[in-house]
């Protein structure tokens, strides 16, 4: 295990985290507000990625490109999505069916993917895609920065959005306390619509991100699910602060037991991780009241 | 009248065995028996999935074998057809397509699928048959320490073997330009890992260091970690157990770290047509076994290859070649025999592949009571642009590059 | 009307009973045979999922694990020296064992932690057998050996299929007993309010963990008959959520709350998928039949098909008739919830106020 190999791992892990943190913070806002496990968050990322790479087929261009038109396309279907489909379901049973439901949709996405661009793995071919650059001792991917600085752009558009507009404050406070936002006057069921979007529109930015360095195939969002539901219950489920930095810790302390014990057994950190926190502390980092911290 | 969910539970449970075992009994095909009827062929490939690529290129060999058998009158007389089921790369999905070849559509013959991970679970079906089955892909020590009895192998040499010539190229070098350390990198799959620890059993006993050895599983795409390690290594020689996608993304996170090795050696990946591209045009020195080249002269590769290009455009490659090998001794078998059915028929094909040896577009093939064949893979490498067999020397287009270009 | 309810089910048991065990003759061919094997298979796992889904009303997507584990450990068990259907009976009982701990850790939380928790315990014991390729066989497969070598094959598939119907047979006995006891009823209890079950003094924790087991014990009996069938595991088939999420579809299609609601839903899904596999081939179009049944029947018949489509017929031809045991506490609560209807004299009005 020498130095140069941890230093790495390091820079890696702090790369990988940032792009982890960008991809849960959408499950754990959908949790935020309405309670409900939306599984088909990853199927969602997968179909981003798709969409990056099919543009780059299409016109030439560079993916990062594809995002002025997916990520308003998906906020719009995750709004339809929240005020036509799950906002049917009866409340007493929201949150195993909602399981149930997005289990669904993201079957349907998955079938789709296939149908339309069949199962053959793709990769996004771009001039720079083995380029690296020299970044505190360590040699780091181009396109790995680039990813990682697109997460980081939107996680702190996040934050403004969400600290500093209305519109994020009427959602933290519908997160925070459905019954008494609404006794304040918030519309909860629009402000739980477009909360849902913000989160699909997060998908459409991670999506991207994940397509420039990554393999990509239908099932592709099996290996991210189980992760990111990881993170967010680590982080205390319906916190974005909480998501953050559950993402980076785990994604650092997964890439550094990637050196002793490999690909393969080092991705089960995250699942160790999930089964302690509810074990010891089930709110997880900062949950409880659910995002009360900002 | 109101009668309880219960009763209409059961009731409804009731009509649908009555339905599904209706539905089981009467739809059956009838298996073509008689002169003039075409001969079925029945075949999984993964047409989708981990293992596509390959799949593919097994798929077309097989349909030119097919249009010349039917060019040039068909096998005794009858035309052949092939039938193609799509595994999607699972093991579970291959059993339940050759059942149902066998059972349903009641095939006159079979074809082996793709990949040693699938051929073993599909040749235990033919086996409980009672099938010949000849295989295209199946070349891991597993498959034939299985004790199958109807399985034969189309190709020159069993995994392990792939790397022999190159083994002896390596450890023969002067003591000055000889590796001294080498990295181990493969897919948790029979052939994938056979073929790289062939290689690397013979590298350790003639002195050369394992540094890295490494194992994923088929379905891994981020290799950072597992490149990391290669890197930090600083291992002379790099050698890839790989199918096709994960050896290019393994190289691309070699190319991100700057990993500059004397000789990159990969299973599969290299020998598919899209790999330059796939890796930005860096190819230039990069190895790989193949037990098949389009310029060899033996007298049935002329015309496969001739036929090929007219069907396909371009030449074909080794898993094209391996499905047409397959082809060919399944049919030297039927026109021996003279039977081609289900039952007994299956049989004298069996003993009759087992006592003979077959012309194929990879030479002369025969194999051992387990189905092993006898003979020896080249090794090629992209030099100029292009891949061409550098091993043997008797059948060599270009010369090895050593140590390679960086890429 | 009601005297004749027992008696009618008792002949449509029969009937049902008779044509289960008459299929192996009537098959057209061996593959004909498997999938009857199949649609078994997928009986028995959705028959010993409800054990949980059915009777606590907990949504488990990680069924899958459990028989994994089943089919691994039988496996591992016959490689290891033991005969075939001992080392199923052994297998089975360590992953009821191994079942405490887990149900415990598992039953704890509730709600959304419980589905992640589900899914997440297929994850993490994929990984693990994948990696632990030596003693698994990771992703190159781990070969069963046959209980009956010297068997033809078609002989082999019979022979199971007999098998997997008196599993069936048993897991269906169990389930209508618990059904019928006081132990069931504090479990339905639970399935409708857990907290107020609490409060009368039901103890909870225990029932669901007492319940847990059994469904793991059946569900691990019916990996390792798998497997002893099949004889090839991977784990990417044997720790797979979506099959576990297949099962569960097919116990809500059929109806969670009766006892042939499982085989019902195995009847139509099973069928249903192979119909699509022979006509259309095997394209990534089924996973998105499957999404949209398992949608449609969660959003419009989350009772699952059956209740649903005869209480659409009860509705228009016996209004009225309406029974607590019909409706669960969550349809009532809503029903409460909405406005009171004016006084009705139309029949059809009296169908929608008393639903």
């Amino acid at each position: 295990m020498s130095l140069p190999l941890v230093v790495q791992s390091l820079v890696l892990g702090v790369l990988l985290g940032g792009l982890y943190a960008l991809l849960a913070a959408g499950l754990t806002l959908y949790f935020g507000v309405m309670r409900v496990v939306m599984i088909a968050h990853s199927a969602f990322l997968i179909l981003a990625a798709y969409l990056a790479w099919y543009f780059h087929g299409l016109t030439g261009l560079d993916p990062l490109l594809s995002l002025p038109i997916t990520v308003p396309l998906f906020f719009g279907c995750g709004v339809a999505m929240q005020r036509l489909v799950l906002a049917r379901l009866r409340p007493a049973t929201r949150t195993m069916m909602s399981v149930l439901l997005t289990f669904a949709i993201a079957l349907v996405i998955e079938g789709g993917l296939g149908t339309v661009f069949t199962g053959t793995q793709r990769r996004l071919q771009l001039g720079y895609s083995s380029a690296s650059l020299e970044l505190f001792g360590a040699r780091v991917a181009v396109v790995k920065l680039i990813a990682f600085a697109l997460a980081a752009a939107a996680m702190a558009a996040l934050y403004l959005v969400l600290t500093k507009t209305k519109f994020g404050q009427a959602l933290r406070a519908t997160i925070q306390h459905r019954e008494a936002a609404q006794l304040v006057g918030i519309q909860t069921d629009r402000v739980a619509g477009y909360g849902f979007g913000l989160g699909l529109a997060t998908a459409a930015i991670g999506g991207t991100a994940l397509a420039l360095d990554s393999t990509i195939y239908p099932s592709l969002h099996w290996r991210w699910i189980g992760p990111l539901m990881a993170i967010i219950v680590v982080g205390g489920l319906g916190s974005v602060p909480g998501t953050a930095i559950a993402a980076m810790l785990l994604g650092m302390l997964m890439s550094l037991l990637q050196i002793p014990l490999g690909t393969t057994w080092a991705q089960t950190v995250f699942y160790i991780a999930l089964f302690a926190t509810l074990a010891f502390r089930p709110h997880g980092l900062f949950g409880g009241r659910l995002a009360t911290r900002f | 009248m109101y009668l309880s969910n219960r009763v209409h539970r059961t009731t409804a449970t009731t009509v649908l065995i009555a339905a599904l075992a209706c539905s089981g009994c009467g739809r059956d095909h009838k298996s073509a028996g008689s002169a003039g009827d075409p001969i079925l062929i029945g075949v999984s490939l993964p047409l989708t999935g981990d293992f596509s690529e390959p799949g593919k290129g097994i798929q077309r060999g097989y349909e030119v074998w097919a249009k010349v058998v039917n060019d040039g009158g068909g096998l005794l007389g009858r035309p052949v057809k092939l039938k193609f089921l799509d595994d999607q790369s699972s093991a579970d999905r291959v059993v339940s397509d050759y059942e149902q070849l066998v059972g349903k559509d009641k095939v006159n013959l079979l074809f082996g699928p793709f990949s040693t991970r699938l051929v073993v679970p599909a040749a235990r079906v033919a086996e409980e048959y009672g099938m010949l089955f000849v295989e295209p892909a199946g070349a891991a020590k597993q498959v034939f320490e299985q004790g199958f009895k109807n399985l034969f192998y189309a190709a020159p040499a069993v995994a392990t073997e792939h790397y022999k010539l190159l083994a002896s190229y390596l450890l023969a070098l002067p003591e000055a330009t000889r590796p001294k350390t080498a990295a181990y990198a493969s897919m948790d799959d029979p052939f994938a890992q056979s073929t790289a620890y062939g290689l690397k059993a013979k590298l350790e006993a003639g002195g050369i260091t394992t540094l890295v050895n490494e194992v994923y599983p088929p379905s891994t795409t981020d290799f950072s970690s597992i490149a990391a390690k290669i890197a930090a290594s600083k291992a002379d020689i790099v050698v890839g157990g790989t199918q096709y996608q994960d050896g290019v993304n393994l190289i691309i996170a070699l190319q991100q770290l700057a990993y500059q090795p004397k000789l990159a050696a990969f299973s599969t990946a290299p020998t598919e047509a899209e790999f330059t591209k796939a890796i930005g045009n860096k190819a230039e020195g990069i190895l790989a076994p193949t037990g098949y080249t389009p310029q060899s002269k033996f007298p049935s590769n002329v015309e496969f290859v001739r036929k090929y290009a007219a069907q396909f455009g371009g030449p074909p490659g080794e898993d094209e070649a391996n499905g047409y090998t397959t082809g060919q001794v399944v049919a030297a078998a039927v026109l021996a025999v003279g039977c081609a059915e289900q039952g007994d028929c299956q049989r004298k094909l069996v003993s009759w592949v087992r006592d003979h040896q077959v012309e194929t577009v990879v030479g002369a093939l025969k194999w051992d009571d387990k189905g092993r064949p006898q003979g020896a893979h080249m090794i090629q490498q992209w030099v100029g642009g292009k891949i061409q067999v550098v091993l043997p020397d008797a059948m060599k287009e270009a010369d090895l590059i050593y140590p390679k270009p960086t890429w | 009307m009601r005297r004749r309810g027992p008696a009618v089910r008792l002949v449509a048991l029969a009937i049902g009973a008779a044509l289960i065990l008459a299929f192996p003759a009537v098959a057209a061919n061996p593959y004909m045979l498997t999938v009857g094997i199949g649609i078994l298979n997928y009986a028995v796992l959705a028959t010993a999922w409800n054990f949980v889904g059915g009777f606590t009303g907990y949504i488990s997507l990680g069924h899958g694990a459990l028989a994994g584990l089943g089919a691994y450990g039988t496996g591992l068990l016959v490689v290891a020296g033991l005969p075939s259907f001992v080392a199923l009976g052994v297998a089975a009982a360590i992953v009821a064992v191994l079942a405490i701990p887990i149900g415990v850790a598992a039953l704890r939380v509730r709600g959304a932690s419980f589905v992640i928790v589900s899914i997440a315990l297929v994850l993490i014991l994929l990984l693990v057998f994948q990696s632990w390729a030596q003693v698994t066989g990771g992703s190159r497969g781990f070969v069963v050996p046959r209980p009956f070598p010297d068997l033809h094959r078609a002989e082999h598939h019979r022979v199971f299929f007999f098998l997997f119907a008196g599993l069936l047979a048993v897991a269906l006995a169990t389930w209508w007993l618990i059904d019928r006891s006081h132990f069931g009823l504090g479990l339905k209890a639970i399935r409708e309010d857990e907290d107020k079950a609490q409060s009368l003094g039901i103890p909870t924790f225990a029932a669901k963990l007492v319940v847990f087991v059994v469904s793991a014990a059946f569900t691990a009996l019916g990996g390792g008959l798998y497997a002893l069938w099949f004889g090839d595991l991977d784990p990417v088939f044997q720790f797979s959520v979506l099959s576990g999420s297949t099962t569960v579809l097919m116990a809500l299609l059929g109806g969670v709350r009766h006892l042939f609601g499982p085989l019902l839903g195995a009847l139509v899904v099973g069928v249903g998928l192979e119909y699509f596999k022979l006509e259309y081939g095997d394209t990534p179009l089924h996973l998105v039949a499957t999404g949209v049944l398992l949608g449609g029947v969660v959003m419009f018949m989350p009772e699952g098909v059956i209740p649903g489509l005869s209480g659409l017929f009860k509705r228009w031809f016996a209004p009225g008739e309406v029974s607590i045991r019909e409706v669960t506490a969550a349809a009532l609560l809503d029903a409460n919830r909405r406005e009171p209807e004016p006084r009705v004299t139309d029949r059809a009005d009296a169908t929608e106020a008393g639903r």
